[in-house]
């Protein structure tokens, strides 16, 4: 009996553990929401903790449309939606041979692509700045698809490689014999084998995408080209004692990529887990 | 990268079509700069900071959600779940959480009459630092998380049932098996520390911009300022290519470790 009470003690101590430590993770988002649908009057005067006196939405349509945040979002959709699939297909097209193909220079490549992950983003900054000024491309939208595609591959590779040396070599030399050249071997075979960590990919990248922040800041000035985090800075400058609307704009910026983790989080943490332990 | 190498030798102020080669003079500015001693110690605390609390906590977390528990994944999606907003969001949100008047934290203190404990969570030069800290620890634990679930997940359940077998007690088990067999994922989650905390960037940038007065700051922000905000380009180069060595130094083994299976 007593052995008894002392697992279910132990057990119940478990529960309450994590379930404090959850509500306290949980917190500041459930702020950020109670926060956005008050009005400032209700905010400054009954304090932060109690429910909202009345439900508002003028916060959101406030920052939708004088906050600017329709051509952030739209920036932000535009510019991960393009990256993405560019990024992870060149990945993958250069992770095909490195993982299949016997050559001389082959873990020579895959070192330099992947000594990428210890490049600081700010070393590349100056240089980056001045070569897309010279090209003409710096303020606009450009000058962010090619420096995140290239950011984007140490990783992509280095994932797609390790999932494409799963897939069995008699696999691949059983189409050769059937006479396919490489190309429909990587689109036909080894392409639709991957879908699942291509999906991890494609999600940890559209996260990753929706977030950077210090490329953006230092590439884009112009109001028209800014995207979601920038957004969120000029924000916080413009409406700095306006916390609904603030808040309004946080809750606009973290809804989509809150929504796209949930829904598809088994690949999200499969993929995360599986490529960094290469 | 090369011409950034090049740059940290001159005095270039970023707009001059000017260069003037000057050496290794930006380097013995940088060392000689009381206040470059301020970022590096900023630097190395956030390490500190970054190897102990999300690590621990990442750890501790992974042991109870994989042990019986209903609700794994309610509890892993709420963990991670800050891990995934842009850093710029988690910056904003926990300034309004610090703000000194209406802020929850400080509210919170004077409701349960700790009203004298409240204070200015990022204006107060002593405690910045450490208030920006709380706000990576709540968006970083995430990650060592997932990564020590799944180490956990690859050690066989026999090994623990010999184990016990052999009458080892929990400690025990924890200590001489879990702990060794999780050595290469404690790799990973070491190395990703590291590297990401001489690249802290956007949390300084929204929360405190580096000050009050400058002590904040830290390498890559410091770097921003010199290069963007102070015309100084070749000093700036100077300070992130000091960032790179540093950051390879970490990398090289890293890859290495991974490549080697």
């Amino acid at each position: 009996m007593n052995i008894l009470d002392n697992r279910a003690l132990k057990i119940l101590g478990r529960y309450v553990l994590i379930s404090i430590l959850a509500i306290i993770w949980l917190y500041p988002l459930i702020i950020v929401i109670s926060t956005s649908v008050r009005t400032q009057m209700d905010i400054v005067c009954r304090g932060v903790f109690k429910l909202p006196a009345k439900i508002i939405f003028d916060n959101f349509s406030k920052a939708w449309d004088l906050g600017n945040f329709s051509i952030f979002y739209k920036n932000s959709v535009i510019i991960s939606f393009i990256k993405v699939p560019i990024g992870i297909f060149v990945s993958a097209l250069a992770a095909y041979p490195l993982a299949k193909w016997n050559f001389k220079l082959r873990d020579g490549i895959f070192y330099f692509f992947i000594l990428g992950f210890g490049i600081p983003v700010t070393v590349t900054l100056l240089p980056l700045t001045i070569l897309l000024n010279k090209i003409h491309l710096l303020n606009t939208l450009w000058s962010l698809l090619f420096p995140y595609i290239a950011f984007g591959l140490p990783f992509q590779i280095l994932t797609c490689r390790g999932f494409f040396r799963t897939i069995p070599d008699e696999l691949i030399e059983a189409a050769r014999i059937d006479g396919c050249g490489e190309i429909s071997i990587f689109s036909k075979i080894i392409l639709p084998l991957s879908r699942p960590a291509l999906a991890a990919l494609f999600i940890i990248d559209f996260v990753a995408t929706w977030n950077e922040f210090p490329m953006a800041l230092i590439f884009i000035h112009d109001d028209r080209w800014k995207t979601i985090p920038l957004g969120i800075m000029y924000f916080q400058g413009q409406f700095s004692s306006s916390y609904g609307v603030i808040n309004a704009g946080v809750a606009l910026s973290i809804l989509p990529v809150l929504f796209v983790y949930i829904l598809l989080q088994r690949y999200f943490v499969e993929g995360t887990a599986g490529a960094l332990k290469g | 990268m090369s011409y950034s190498l090049f740059l940290s030798f001159t005095d270039w102020n970023g707009l001059a079509p000017h260069k003037s080669f000057i050496g290794l003079k930006n380097y013995i500015d940088f060392f000689k700069d009381p206040f470059s001693y301020v970022v590096l110690s900023n630097n190395i605390k956030w390490l500190l900071f970054a190897l102990s609390i999300p690590t621990i906590l990442g750890l501790l977390l992974a042991i109870v959600l994989n042990g019986p528990i209903r609700g794994r994944i309610f509890f892993r999606t709420i963990f991670y779940s800050p891990g995934i907003i842009p850093l710029v969001s988690s910056g904003v949100i926990w300034a309004w959480i610090y703000n000194p008047t209406f802020g929850a934290l400080n509210s919170f203190l004077r409701m349960i009459g700790l009203g004298y404990l409240a204070r200015g969570w990022l204006s107060d030069p002593n405690i910045a630092l450490y208030s920006v800290m709380v706000t990576a620890a709540w968006q970083g634990v995430g990650m060592p998380m997932i990564l020590f679930l799944a180490g956990l997940q690859d050690i066989p359940k026999e090994l623990y049932e010999a184990a016990k077998i052999d009458g080892a007690l929990d400690y025990h088990l924890f200590w001489y098996v879990t702990l060794p067999l999780l050595r290469e994922t404690f790799i990973i989650v070491i190395s990703l520390a590291i590297i990401n905390s001489l690249k802290v960037f956007d949390l300084i940038y929204t929360m405190t911009w580096g000050g009050p007065g400058r002590s904040t700051q830290v390498l890559a922000v410091w770097m921003y300022f010199n290069a963007f905000q102070y015309y100084k380009a070749g000093y700036g180069s100077t300070i992130a290519w000091l960032t790179t060595v540093l950051s390879m130094a970490i990398t090289i083994p890293y890859i290495r470790i991974l490549s080697r299976r």
